[in-house]
């Protein structure tokens, strides 16, 4: 328990989940690999929650396998569709499900009991698990007088408690405020990185999912839209979709004036006559192209930098402070791009400036 | 395990069809029948008792009457109650909106005999003072149908309350704002904003309360049957237990009754399901009160004025009538007597009735309470299939006035191979049945604000179905258990309509037995035994309370 024992990988293949003629998830396909932790990505209604709940047996899929540790708990064509009881896994609930009418140590003792542990061994484990959320002091507590952020570190140390092969977590972090919500987000993935568990994440949300997960699977209406590092996702979108779910994204749309396979490099000019080099990404080239630039990988500055790619005159629009950083809206040709800076600004409205990006930061999308 | 809960399910849904459809089955089976009397199963089948319905017109004509001038006044009862106490800043309104609940557990049979003391043309209290005051005949006549309508309004005044206070608690007061904002006068806002969004809710209210008048019972057989004014209902108990008993003409009339209650209520759930108006979010706002000035004293008067006709009026009256040899309306000294409550414990048929009751009332309530909490799991939380037909199974003996259940139940265990009929056991069953509805909605409410995952959270545990069930679903339904508990132990304790036709000799319970009185012996001993009815239901309510009392404080100083 207190060692990175690495437990059973999590396969997923083909899934799909209906209710009556409507297709919740189509022939979904993932794995996540021993003790690593996958994130399942996507806007409401994507299926990801529905996938989350068929692997914990809480959702009966109508086909697909689904193996744990290389043994099947479903799969439709042989028939098998292990209960959720027997599955051996645990589960963060969105609403954190802490029992009202138990403590703090009934509620975390509640998955031992199940499983016949009593008397000191009980406790040494329910003490184990409270000391990890930090919940220790709170274990006579009434479950009913905890805070959000308690409820959720007690849901945290009742899913633990009882060295679990695998865990889940249905959107665990979204009913705590913004600042709970990043701390327990760091916290999270480094007791997942200390326990060793494998861990199925859901959420809807970015950051956590770029900071928690070895793995990302972006989903949307019901399909896999792209799986891949944070890194991956983040850096090469391979749709608009996934541009601009995850964070935001430029799309600068034209006709493909070259391309070099081996190097995996793309050039598009845009209607305007600009010209656009970007990567491949081995994804294939057609005749007219999409390039995708975070609006953080392009950058503005008055004065025109070296190189002589990828740098276009541009007029700034309009500037928004936010903060830490300013978003400025600048007009390239015909179209409308959205930087975002650090740092103060190098012009005002009205006035042009230079527009640069590096090439490998333009991915091409897949049509 | 799998098939231990499989095998559970399946029986206890067994088990509610059979009590439903087995007595709806005889019914109908009577309805139809046209063959040799006495010969059961049935020699032919046909339609002409339904066409004997048309020779008694003037049943139809009075239930018509005493139905819609009875939902017309407790619509007015309840509309302009619950306008005043969540609309105007009305003085005491915590108080009298508790109140207003009070004459629900006085229940009709209870107002009928008060009002019978205070109404009846020749000896009635009130119209003996109008004769003491000089004036000839009686000011009120209460075995009018007019009368009886008033005394059945009276009682379902306080339910009509709760649904349209409900309906007018449950509209955003920003619809209203807006319209003021907008530079709408306050009755111009009321007329043209507030009247329209509570108009469906207040028009599902008068539905429900209509089907209720419809099937009504004890008030038009206590204050209609002495001077033969016949209703369908008390019509229908005629025809069984004259003799001889005219069953299929009876039946045909509980299954018009029946249809024509299925249809209303089933418009009732058709309106109240289109979401389409106020209730829409089911959160409860606070709405923005008028304030009324010194007109809000008056408005206090109309609110206390119903409770005090309604509540506090016919307790009063029972309780003077019961110390009295002879009930009349001045006091003497010399008529005072508590005789009445020492025959009422003296009598063994009394005492043997109440005792029924008392020992009815809490094995029904703990068989029905475990009966209908299973059945809510099922039906909430289970995948079992059908389970929604189970819902409308479930639900349906709230369409049929108990009566008529009882009617069809009557002829159902006549023929069964074990000989139920006359014992406490068929009146067990009926009183599962007839209360399964109620369970199931008390049950209910607890059970959807029950958050699924917290059972969930379980077999993700690891738990059994079992497990889980003693574990996390039993405790979290506490509350709602006993509620449940307390609500069919009174409503067995005082139920009529299905005890009337089912009780056997040697199986009397309460309510009937009081009933049996006030036709066959004193109204003086009718009344002490009505008013030791009310108190045994009282203090169960009372100690039921500081036991939960207790349990909660035992639960909070836990923390």
């Amino acid at each position: 328990m207190t060692g990175a024992a690495s437990t059973p990988a999590i396969e997923v293949e083909n899934l799909s989940i209906r209710y009556g003629s409507v297709t919740a998830v189509e022939t979904v396909s993932f794995t996540v690999p021993e003790g690593q932790q996958l994130t399942l990505l996507g806007p409401s209604g994507c299926g990801k929650t529905s996938t989350l709940r068929a692997v914990a047996g809480l959702e009966k899929p109508t086909a697909g396998v689904i193996r744990v540790g290389g043994k099947p708990i479903y799969d439709s064509k042989q028939g098998v569709n292990v209960p959720a009881e027997q599955r051996g896994m645990s589960m963060v609930f969105q609403s954190y499900a802490i029992w009202p009418h138990m403590t703090v140590f009934d509620n975390v003792a509640y998955g031992l009991r199940v499983r016949k542990e009593s008397g000191a061994p009980l406790r040494e484990k329910v003490r184990y698990a409270l000391d990890l959320v930090k919940m220790g002091p709170y274990a006579d507590r009434n479950a009913s007088a905890l805070s959000g952020g308690q409820q959720q570190r007690v849901a945290l140390a009742r899913a633990i408690a009882f060295s679990p092969s695998v865990l889940l977590f249905d959107e665990p972090l979204s009913n705590l405020d913004a600042k709970l919500r990043s701390e327990m987000r760091i916290e999270l993935r480094e007791l997942q990185r200390r326990l060793g568990v494998t861990s199925l994440y859901v959420t809807h949300d970015l950051e956590e999912a770029l900071a928690m997960s070895d793995r990302i699977v972006v989903m949307r209406t019901g399909v896999v839209e792209q799986s891949g590092t944070p890194g991956e996702i983040y850096n090469y979108p391979r749709t608009a979709f996934v541009a601009d779910f995850v964070g935001s994204a430029n799309l600068i749309t034209g006709s493909v004036v070259g391309s070099d396979a081996t190097a995996g490099t793309v050039a598009v000019r845009a209607s305007d006559g600009n010209v656009i080099h970007g990567v491949t990404r081995g994804r294939p080239v057609g005749t007219t192209g999409t390039l995708s630039v975070r609006t953080v990988h392009l950058s503005l500055s008055r004065d025109r930098p070296p190189g002589d790619i990828n740098v276009w005159p541009v007029t700034a629009v309009r500037s928004v402070f936010l903060g830490d950083i300013t978003q400025v809206q600048v007009r390239l040709g015909d179209q409308d791009l959205v930087v975002r800076q650090l740092g103060p600004l190098p012009v005002e409205p009205g006035q042009t400036a230079y527009l640069s990006a590096r090439a490998d930061q333009c991915a091409l999308l897949e049509e | 395990m799998k098939l231990f809960e499989t095998v559970a399910m399946v029986t206890i849904v067994a088990v509610v069809a059979g009590f439903v459809l087995y007595p709806i089955y005889y019914l109908l089976q009577a309805a139809f029948d046209v063959g040799l009397p006495d010969s059961r199963p049935p020699t032919a089948y046909g339609t002409e008792n339904f066409a004997k319905l048309f020779d008694y017109p003037h049943i139809i004509w009075n239930t018509l009457v005493v139905t819609f001038a009875s939902t017309v006044m407790a619509l007015l009862f309840g509309f302009v109650t619950a306008w005043i106490l969540t609309r105007t800043n009305v003085p005491f309104k915590n108080t009298l909106d508790q109140l207003m609940t009070v004459p629900y557990y006085v229940t009709p049979l209870l107002g009928a005999l008060a009002w019978s003391f205070l109404g009846a043309p020749e000896s009635g209290f009130i119209n003996q003072y109008w004769r003491w005051l000089g004036a000839s005949g009686p000011l009120i006549d209460i075995t009018s149908p007019m009368g009886i309508a008033w005394v059945m309004a009276l009682f379902e005044g306080s339910v009509a309350y709760v649904m349209i206070s409900a309906v007018m608690q449950s509209m955003d007061p920003a619809l209203e704002e807006a319209s003021q904002v907008m530079g709408a006068s306050r009755w111009r806002t009321m007329w043209r904003v507030t009247l329209p969004l509570v108009a469906p809710g207040v028009l599902g209210a008068a539905i429900f309360v209509f089907a209720e008048m419809l099937g009504s019972f004890s008030v038009a057989l206590v204050l209609g049957t002495p001077a033969r004014f016949y209703v369908i209902t008390t019509a229908i108990y005629h025809f069984v237990s004259q003799y001889p008993p005219r069953i299929p003409l009876a039946a045909a009339m509980g299954v018009s009754l029946f249809a024509v209650m299925f249809g209303m209520l089933w418009l009732y759930r058709w309106l109240t399901s289109r979401k389409s108006y106020v209730t829409v979010s089911g959160k409860a706002f606070r709405p923005r009160l008028m304030d009324m000035g010194r007109l809000r004293w008056a408005l206090f008067g109309i609110v206390a004025f119903y409770v005090f006709m309604s509540a506090i009026l016919p307790i009063a009256t029972l309780l003077f009538a019961s110390v009295q040899r002879l009930a009349v309306a001045f006091p003497a000294a010399s008529n005072f007597t508590l005789v009445n409550f020492t025959q009422a414990f003296s009598i063994n048929a009394v005492r043997t009735a109440m005792l029924n009751s008392v020992i009815l009332g809490v094995v029904t309530a703990t068989l029905g309470v475990m009966m209908t909490g299973l059945l809510t799991w099922i039906i909430l939380r289970s995948r079992l299939p059908g389970r929604g037909a189970l819902e409308y199974l479930v639900m349906f003996p709230q369409a049929v006035p108990r009566l008529v259940f009882a009617f069809g139940m009557m002829w159902a265990w006549l023929v069964f191979p074990l000989p139920l009929y006359g014992t406490f056991w068929v009146l067990l069953i009926a009183y599962l049945t007839v209360f399964m509805p109620l369970g199931v909605r008390t049950i209910s409410g607890v059970v959807l604000q029950l958050d699924k995952s917290l059972d969930e959270c379980g077999q993700v545990c690891g738990a059994s179905w079992a497990y889980r069930l003693r574990t996390i679903t039993a405790p979290l339904l506490k509350p709602g258990l006993l509620a449940a508990w307390l609500l069919i132990f009174v409503a067995s304790v005082r139920e009529l309509g299905a005890s009337i036709l089912l009780m056997g000799p040697d199986s009397k319970v309460m309510t009937p037995a009081i009933v049996e009185a006030w036709f066959s012996s004193s109204s003086e001993l009718t009344a002490a035994m009505a008013l030791i009815q009310t108190v045994v239901i009282t203090l169960a309510i009372l100690v039921f309370s500081l036991f939960t009392r207790r349990l909660s404080m035992h639960g909070a100083s836990a923390q």
